[in-house]
């Protein structure tokens, strides 16, 4: 994002605290991600400290710090998922890129993420990568996956 | 219900009596009433964090928590019931079971602090001893109430790195019960909003952003947070293991004009620490760095001069007190009245600086008496001196809907100030920040004028224009800064201008305030000029410079002098002085220079043929002290300052001088005794007192000073040098940057703090020229690396300080020498070395 688009999401606001949240929701939404430079900016516009800020963004999952890589991995750990194995899938992405939770590969490819329930337990366990649901996920299958699309 | 109403209630089956609109918990503890908690504190809004206090009252449901309940009448509370005290074991118990608890449970604790056996040697090799708030816990006093012998869940450790890179204190998290105290604090009380809780659940973690180290995060250091951490995860750096203090002495902080009220600790014969005064006018329970963390390093440090001294052909050799005071005696007799002079600092108390300049004026029959201020304030000094003539006390922020500032620095010193400053700002108050660099202050103004250093006359002057002016005209093409600054102003009902020392070592220093005083008077502002120095206004009125006698009256009057006269039976010379502290070369070559608490600011040649340094450190300096005199520091001694509202204050002595060390005021009396001159047999730092107040009003009760806050009233001119004038700061191709010079305002007696307290470092300049970041980038520079600053008829070798504060295109340099640095600003070039 660039100076411009910061000050256009801001134009809509009148610089109040309580406007953090929808200003936050609508940076995420243009850029992916809430960088450094975007919390400076809202600090300056808002008169907040970043400390204030982040402590505030980072309170929320729907939140994330890092830059999303081009396909984003959500491995469900819900009770059903976790029951039958989310947690072998949830490892087995992270020997895989060698990431951990909430981050991107270097080449930023993927990112990884847990989610709390993805409202599938039937397929459990179950791992969304973009939009895409994988049912019964196995963690070869899962590697499969993952290989193919290099 | 009004507030003022009193109720009645029961609690624990008996009828108390209490005043509306408090909470249970405080009518609990009103009574006596023990209910345990680790999350309220009294100067911190209730917040239920912690769980500890829930009570039962009747007619509720569930069990409300008693810091956050408002007390009703006819309630009807039981604090002790089987049920709560079930619920708040177990909740303790859940609190423990992610607390390290060595020192809560073990069945040896008894023993362990009474011979301190395993707690010292085995116990700091197994962990068991890692928490240095150990007897000064709150949850260990929980769990002691609570009567806790074992922990029922098993540990879970967090294993979180103990942060330990930032100065001052330490931060342990696995200790921590986020019981948010410090994060209120921090954005309650102090306004500063560096400390947040971030993540959420079990993953919850006290910090700042993106895990920044504190100094990052722009961190003032002021150790609140610290204050009222219940836990050992915030501590003290200096006073780790120390244990409680024995007493408490309150006195008054020597770092700045602000005169905040602090409490010593003292344990056994060491100050191990201080800790603001909670109901003071002044500093309303907040301290600064300087105050808070730097008093126990340079008051104790192992340096500390402790005999006198003297240098035999350059090797200095330990003497006794008769000795050193022959020696001076020797010397002093043999000087002519225009061949000695005294320099006296300004951090000195009034006692002292008075007897400084009668010492000058009765024995060695001079006026050569002067401070450092006059360097520090340069060409602008009379100027500075009629500002402080019109000042306004600091509560007026309260009450003001707008307030510039102009070159003003809240973060390491007069951080109290900043606190009013956000308070007002939160409650609509208007705040304009005049300032070359972005301060924290720049994000809570509401318009940060940033003018190239050496243009802030330009603005300044444009302002004054704008607001003399009757009606504005409409339509004319104005600067921006300049219009919607002169329009906060002139909607404003009341405003307070408040002046940092940003430009006061300016060439044009002069003009600024001149400008700021005319501005003034056209907006019909109060201002208070913030001076560095502790006891600015009362080395004026206590007469320690050429032009003044005691009280503020010029050395030429003659009604004055003969007044003088009677009281010291004594002749005092007529006054004819040429030497001042920034002309040392005038008058005659000096004989004798006697410094008090001052160090030389000079590279020249050795001033004087003998000089006499009487501090609380040796002088490392450029030249040879001759004979050295230990003095003692401010919390060894008793005495009076003033600070820069005019309010009269009290410091006391808490713990005995280091070795022979002794008050600056009676050193002098023995040495005026020694030469036979009457009118110095004080026996105490009250018989100056009441000397004093013979001949300056206002002062008189030693042991509860009076005075209140008023402007400055001294009824001569200062003798100054001013400089050629500027001839403008234009960069060009071969001189790209503009270097600005300042005299470092964070000293005490002579010496910047940064030589004597090890923290400091990191946030002071001192002795370093600060660079943009950017700027460092293109020129290839890290921190610390050596550049070369030149222009013109100027060369310097200086380390580098990357400061992102420090705007794009210039560059500070805080000196820690006088030299001459002409003009200043100006453009320069650096390369690196």
């Amino acid at each position: 994002m660039k100076e411009k688009d910061y000050h256009d999401i801001f134009s809509k606001f009148k610089g109040l605290q309580t406007d953090l949240i929808p200003i936050l929701v609508r940076i995420q939404d243009k850029a992916g991600y809430l960088s450094e430079e975007a919390i400076r900016y809202v600090s300056e516009f808002l008169k907040m400290s970043q400390n204030q800020i982040y402590g505030v963004a980072s309170f929320y999952p729907k939140f994330r710090f890092t830059e999303p890589g081009k396909k984003s991995i959500k491995v469900c750990m819900g009770t059903a998922c976790h029951v039958r194995g989310g947690l072998f899938l949830s490892e087995a992405v992270g020997w895989k890129l060698g990431i951990g939770i909430g981050q991107t590969t270097e080449d930023k490819r993927f990112d990884f993420q847990r989610a709390g329930c993805l409202g599938c337990c039937t397929l459990a366990p179950v791992v969304k990568i973009n939009e895409h649901v994988h049912s019964r996920m196995s963690v070869t299958r899962l590697k499969e996956i993952l290989e193919k699309d290099d | 219900m009004k507030k003022d109403a009193t109720v009645t209630v029961t609690i624990d089956n008996k009828p108390y009596t209490v005043p509306g609109g408090i909470s249970i918990l405080e009518a609990a503890e009103q009574n006596g009433i023990y209910i345990p908690t680790l999350c309220a504190h009294e100067e911190l809004t209730p917040y239920g964090g912690c769980r500890m206090c829930i009570v039962e009252v009747e007619g509720m449901r569930n069990l409300p928590t008693a810091c956050t309940t408002p007390i009703a009448d006819g309630m009807v509370i039981r604090t002790n019931t089987a049920q709560v005290q079930s619920m708040r074991t177990e909740i303790l118990q859940l609190f423990l079971s992610e607390h390290t608890s060595s020192c809560l449970i073990c069945e040896e604790k008894d023993q362990c602090r009474e011979y301190m056996g395993t707690i010292r040697k085995a116990g700091v090799t197994t962990g068991c001893r890692y928490c240095s708030n150990d007897g000064q816990c709150e949850l260990q006093d929980v769990v002691e109430k609570m009567e806790i012998k074992d922990i029922k869940y098993p540990i879970y450790y967090r294993n979180l790195r103990v942060e330990k890179e930032d100065p001052f204190y330490d931060r342990d998290y696995n200790l921590c019960v986020l019981c948010g105290r410090c994060v209120r604090m921090c954005q309650e009380v102090r306004v500063a909003h560096v400390l947040a809780f971030n993540h959420r659940g079990r993953e919850t973690v006290i910090g700042p952003a993106y895990e920044r180290t504190h100094l990052e995060a722009g961190c003032e250091f002021c150790g609140a947070c610290v204050s009222v951490c219940p836990t050992g995860s915030l501590t003290e750096k200096a006073r780790a293991y120390e244990g409680k203090p024995d007493r408490e002495e309150i006195t008054t902080c020597t770092f700045c004009g602000v005169g905040c009220q602090m409490r010593l600790l003292v344990k056994g014969d060491r100050i191990i620490g201080s800790l603001p005064e909670q109901d003071d006018k002044v500093n309303n329970g907040q301290l600064c760095v300087k105050g808070r963390f730097c008093i126990t390093e340079l008051v104790s440090g192992p340096k500390r001069a402790k005999h006198p001294f003297r240098t035999y052909a350059g090797t200095p050799a330990e003497i006794t007190w008769e000795q050193a005071i022959d020696a001076a005696a020797e010397k002093l007799a043999a000087c002519k009245p225009d061949e000695f002079a005294m320099l006296v600092s300004p951090n000195c108390t009034n006692e002292d600086l008075y007897v400084a300049q009668k010492f000058t004026r009765t024995v060695m029959r001079s006026h050569n008496v002067d401070t450092s201020a006059r360097a520090f304030y340069g060409p602008g000094f009379n100027e500075y001196l009629n500002l402080m003539k019109r000042s306004v006390p600091l509560s007026e922020i309260r009450k003001a809907s707008a307030v510039l500032c102009i070159g003003l620095d809240i973060r390491f010193g007069r951080s109290v100030v900043g606190v009013e400053l956000r308070r007002a700002f939160r409650k609509g108050a208007k705040i304009v920040s005049v300032n070359p660099r972005q301060h924290s202050l720049a994000m809570i103004s509401e318009r940060w004028v940033q003018p190239v250093p050496g243009t802030e006359i330009d603005f300044l002057k444009s302002l004054v224009k704008s607001t003399g002016e009757k009606t504005t005209a409409a339509g004319t093409k104005k600067d921006d800064d300049v219009a919607a600054v002169a329009r906060i102003l002139s909607e404003s009902k009341s405003t307070v201008i408040l002046l940092g020392s940003e430009f006061l070592q300016y060439d044009a220093s002069p003009d600024i305030l001149a400008a700021v005083d005319q501005l003034a008077k056209n907006i019909r502002a109060g201002v208070m000029p913030l001076p560095a120095q502790n006891n600015l206004y009362g080395s004026l009125i206590m007469g320690s410079y050429p032009e003044l006698l005691p009280g503020g009256q010029s050395s030429t009057n003659p009604a004055r002098l003969a007044q003088l006269k009677r009281a010291w039976k004594s002749s005092i010379p007529s006054f004819h002085s040429k030497w001042n502290a920034a002309n040392p070369t005038a008058g005659k070559k000096l004989k004798v220079l006697y410094l008090i608490g001052e160090s030389l600011l000079s590279n020249a040649d050795k001033p004087a043929d003998y000089i006499i340094s009487q501090n609380i450190y040796p002088t490392d300096s450029l030249f040879e002290t001759d004979l050295m005199l230990p003095a003692a520091a401010f919390t060894e001694a008793d005495g009076t300052f003033i600070n820069g509202e005019g309010r009269l204050q009290r410091i006391r002595k808490a713990v005995e001088p280091p070795g022979k060390a002794m008050p600056d005021w009676m050193i002098l009396s023995k040495i005026a005794q020694k030469l036979g001159i009457d009118g110095f047999a004080y026996k105490k730092a009250a018989d100056i007192h009441k000397e004093i107040a013979g001949l300056v009003e206002d002062f008189g009760s030693f042991s509860k000073p009076k005075r209140e806050a008023r402007s400055l009233n001294v009824k001569t001119e200062m003798k100054v040098i001013k400089p050629k004038r500027a001839p403008g700061v234009k960069t060009g191709k071969g001189h790209p940057f503009v270097l600005s010079t300042s005299i470092s305002e964070h000293t005490h007696r002579g010496f910047p703090l940064s030589s004597w307290v090890d923290g400091t470092r990191s946030l002071f300049c001192e002795g370093r020229v600060a660079v943009n970041p950017e700027d460092a980038r293109k020129a290839k520079l890290t921190d610390g690396d050596e550049v070369v600053i030149s222009s013109n008829g100027f060369k310097k070798t200086v380390p580098v300080r990357i400061r992102l504060e420090q705007p794009p295109g210039t560059l500070q340099l805080t000196k820690t020498e006088a030299e001459a640095v002409n003009p200043n600003p100006h453009p320069v070039k650096m390369r690196k070395k």
